[in-house]
C-alpha cells in the first residue's frame, strides 16, 4: 500500500506525530546546550571530539542549508557539517578559470563516464550550487507533481507546496529580471522569439540589487545572488546553528534501525563525532547516495545511486551586427519555452572572454576571427529534459558517475539545434556557430559530435512510497531507518524540465515543519 | 601562480594529467603538428590554450571586459550597502 506524502486529512496527525518523535528524540539524545560558532574550519576540532545536537545536517546548499536555518529558528540544536569552504567574496575574481578552480568541486570538471561523456559542474562550499548557478527560480511544474503522485505515490500537489514556495521565495527576493537588466544578449533572443511567435518571458530570479555584473556562475562580486551561503547559512548561525565547514562526512551512524549521529574527519585530519538522533543527508545528488552506501543505508529496494537524471545542455553562439557584450547584464535572464512540452528548453547563457573562447566551437582562425568579434556574439542554452538515466557508485574511493544518452535524447537535440538556429536567424544573425563538428548538420548529428555540459542531476535516492521502489519514503525518511533524512536533488524522483533549487529548497522547509509539527507560517 | 594553471590543478588526477599533456605538447612545432591529426585531443588543447589566451586582462580589456572594474564596483557596492 502506499504510504501518502502528506494528504490534506492525515497531515495534522503526522505533524503530530513528527512533533512527538522529534521531542522524544532529543529527550533521549541528552542534548547539550546550544554552543558558540565552532572554527570556521574546524581546526579547533581534536581528534575524538564529540559534538551533540538535536540535527546535524550534512551539506550546506540548496536543501541542507535551508532545512538547517529553519530547523535553528525553531529551536532546534543544529549542527552543519560542510566538506567545502566559507567563500569571502572579496577574493571573486571575476576570471573564470580562477573562480572555476576555487568555487567547484575538481574545478568544475567533473566528468560523467558514457557516451557521450558530459561535463557536470558542481559548486563546493557553504551554498552548494546555489554559489555558482545561474539563480533561476522556476516551482515545480504541476505536470511533474500529477507524475510524482501516480508514478511514486506522493500526494503532494501545487497548493500543498505552495507555503513552501512561498516562503522559499521570500526568504530569497525572487522576482523577474527586467529588459534593461538582462541586457543586449536576452535582447538578441527575444527579438528572435517574437519574430517566430515562439513563447516566451523573463526568468526569475534569486537577486537583490542585482547590476548585471555578467558573472553569476563565477561567483557573484556584489552579493546580489541570494545563494543559501549568504542568506540561509547566516539565519542558522544566528539562530544557533553550528557551522562546520572542511568537514568530510565518513558515514551516517545508526543503532537499532535509529539514527544515531555521523562521523567525519576535519582538513586538519582529526576526526569528529556528531550525535544526533536526526541525520539530513544533503550533500547532493552525486554525494548523497554514496554516504548512505558507505552507511549501509538506502540499499534494500536496489534503486540508491540509481536513475540518475540530468538536464544535458548545449549553447549556440551568434554573429551580430549590434554590439551585444554579452558578459554585461544577467546572463539567464531569458527563455523560450515554445517546445518545453517535448523536453527543450532555450535559456539565456554568457560570460567574459574567456568563457566565451572556452565554449565557441570553432577552431584554429575562425575561432580566432570569431572572438575578435566577441563583442558582436550572442549565446543562447538549450537545455533538454532527460529520458536518459545514469548511476553513481564508488570504485575503489573514486566517484563514478554513469551515464549514456538514450535515442529519444538524441533527437531532442537535433531538433533543438535546428531549432536553435531558427531562432538565432530569426533574431538577424550573420553567422550562427552551433555546437557541431564542421559540416555536420543537426539532423546528422551522432552522440559524439554533441559538446555537451549538464546542470541539475537528480533522482539517485529517490523518494517513493514503496519501499521496494525507492530510497526514501514520501517524508524524505531513508525507508526503515528513523531519523535518517535526504533533502537535496538526490530525493526528488523525476527530471523537472526547469532549474531545481526551487523544488529543492520548497522540500527542505517542507521537511523541516514537518520535523517540527508546525505549520508553515505564511509569509508576511 | 597563473589563472590556467590553477584551473588545471584543481582538475580530477586523470583530467589534470591530460591537460598538463595537451598543453605540453602545443607548446611544441611538433606537437602541435601531432594534435593536427588528432581532432579532439586538438580542440581540447585549443580550448585551453583560448581560456588561458581571453583571460589575460588585457585581451579581455580590448574585447569590452574590464573584470578588475566588476569586482571593483561589486566590492564598492557591498560595502556601500552592507551587503554580505
Amino acid at each position: 500500500m502506499l504510504k501518502p506524502w502528506s494528504s490534506a486529512g492525515a497531515r495534522c496527525a503526522e505533524r503530530r506525530d513528527g512533533r512527538d518523535l522529534l521531542r522524544k528524540y532529543v529527550r533521549e539524545s541528552n542534548i547539550v546546550a546550544k554552543g558558540g560558532p565552532l572554527d570556521a574550519k574546524g581546526e579547533a576540532l581534536s581528534t575524538g571530539h564529540t559534538i551533540r545536537a538535536d540535527v546535524c545536517v550534512i551539506g550546506a546548499g540548496a536543501g541542507g542549508a535551508v532545512a538547517a536555518a529553519e530547523l535553528a529558528e525553531g529551536g532546534m540544536n543544529v549542527v552543519v557539517l560542510e566538506q567545502g569552504h566559507r567563500h569571502d567574496p572579496d577574493h571573486f575574481t571575476a576570471r573564470p578559470p580562477q573562480m572555476l578552480a576555487r568555487l567547484y568541486r575538481d574545478g568544475g570538471q567533473t566528468l560523467t563516464l558514457g557516451t557521450p561523456p558530459i561535463m557536470l559542474p558542481l559548486g563546493s562550499g557553504l551554498g552548494g550550487t546555489t554559489l555558482v548557478n545561474s539563480g533561476t527560480c522556476f516551482r515545480t511544474p504541476p505536470r511533474v507533481l500529477e507524475r510524482w503522485q501516480h508514478e511514486f505515490g506522493l500526494d503532494v500537489d501545487e497548493e500543498s507546496l505552495r507555503p513552501c514556495f512561498e516562503r522559499v521565495e521570500q526568504a530569497l527576493s525572487v522576482s523577474e529580471v527586467t529588459p534593461k537588466l538582462a541586457g543586449a544578449n536576452a535582447a538578441v533572443a527575444r527579438r528572435g522569439a517574437e519574430r517566430l511567435g515562439w513563447s516566451h518571458g523573463y526568468l526569475r530570479r534569486n537577486a537583490r540589487g542585482c547590476v548585471g555584473s555578467g558573472v553569476c556562475a563565477f561567483g557573484c562580486p556584489t552579493s546580489a545572488k541570494q545563494h543559501t551561503g549568504i542568506t540561509y547559512i547566516p539565519r542558522a548561525e544566528r539562530a544557533g546553528a553550528r557551522i562546520v565547514t572542511g568537514a568530510s562526512v565518513g558515514r551516517v551512524l545508526v543503532q537499532g534501525g535509529r539514527a544515531d549521529g555521523v562521523q567525519a574527519r576535519m582538513l586538519s585530519g582529526a576526526s569528529v563525532e556528531v550525535k544526533a538522533p536526526i541525520v539530513i543527508v544533503a550533500a547532493g545528488t552525486i554525494h548523497t547516495p554514496l554516504l548512505l552506501a558507505r552507511s549501509g543505508l538506502g540499499g534494500r529496494s536496489g534503486q540508491l545511486g540509481r536513475n540518475l537524471s540530468l538536464h544535458p545542455a548545449t549553447a549556440a553562439f551568434a554573429r551580430m551586427d549590434e554590439i551585444v557584450d554579452m558578459a554585461k547584464g544577467v546572463p539567464q535572464s531569458f527563455y523560450v519555452d515554445e517546445f518545453a512540452g517535448e523536453g527543450i528548453v532555450f535559456e539565456g547563457v554568457a560570460g567574459p572572454p574567456a568563457y566565451a573562447a572556452m565554449s565557441l566551437p570553432l577552431s584554429g582562425e575562425r575561432h580566432a576571427q570569431a572572438m575578435a568579434d566577441y563583442r558582436h556574439l550572442a549565446q543562447f542554452g538549450l537545455m533538454v529534459s532527460d529520458s536518459s538515466r545514469g548511476s553513481v557508485h564508488s570504485l575503489a574511493g573514486q566517484t563514478v558517475i554513469r551515464y549514456d544518452m538514450d535515442d529519444a535524447d538524441l533527437q531532442r537535440f537535433r531538433t533543438g539545434l535546428r531549432r536553435m538556429r531558427e531562432l538565432l536567424e530569426a533574431a538577424g544573425a550573420r553567422e550562427v556557430y552551433l555546437p557541431l563538428p564542421p559540416g555536420i548538420e543537426p539532423e546528422h548529428a551522432r552522440l559524439r559530435d554533441l559538446k555537451l555540459m549538464a546542470f541539475h542531476p537528480l533522482g539517485t535516492a529517490r523518494a517513493d512510497a514503496r519501499a521496494s521502489h525507492g530510497v526514501i519514503d514520501g517524508d524524505l525518511q531513508v525507508h526503515d531507518t528513523e531519523g535518517v533524512y535526504v533533502a537535496d536533488g538526490s530525493a526528488v524522483p523525476s527530471s523537472l524540465g526547469v532549474n531545481p533549487q526551487m523544488t529543492i529548497m520548497a522540500l527542505a522547509t517542507r521537511l523541516a515543519f514537518t520535523l517540527m509539527g508546525e505549520e508553515i507560517p505564511c509569509p508576511s | 601562480m597563473d589563472s590556467l594553471t590553477e584551473f588545471v590543478r584543481s582538475a580530477p588526477a586523470p583530467q589534470r594529467a591530460g591537460m598538463r599533456a595537451l598543453i605540453a605538447l602545443a607548446r611544441r612545432p611538433r606537437g602541435r603538428a601531432l594534435l593536427a591529426r588528432a581532432g579532439a585531443a586538438d580542440q581540447l588543447a585549443q580550448m585551453l590554450a583560448s581560456l588561458g589566451r581571453y583571460d589575460d586582462p588585457a585581451v579581455a580589456r580590448a574585447l569590452g571586459w574590464d573584470a578588475e572594474a566588476v569586482v571593483k564596483r561589486g566590492r564598492a557596492l557591498r560595502r556601500a550597502e552592507g551587503r554580505p
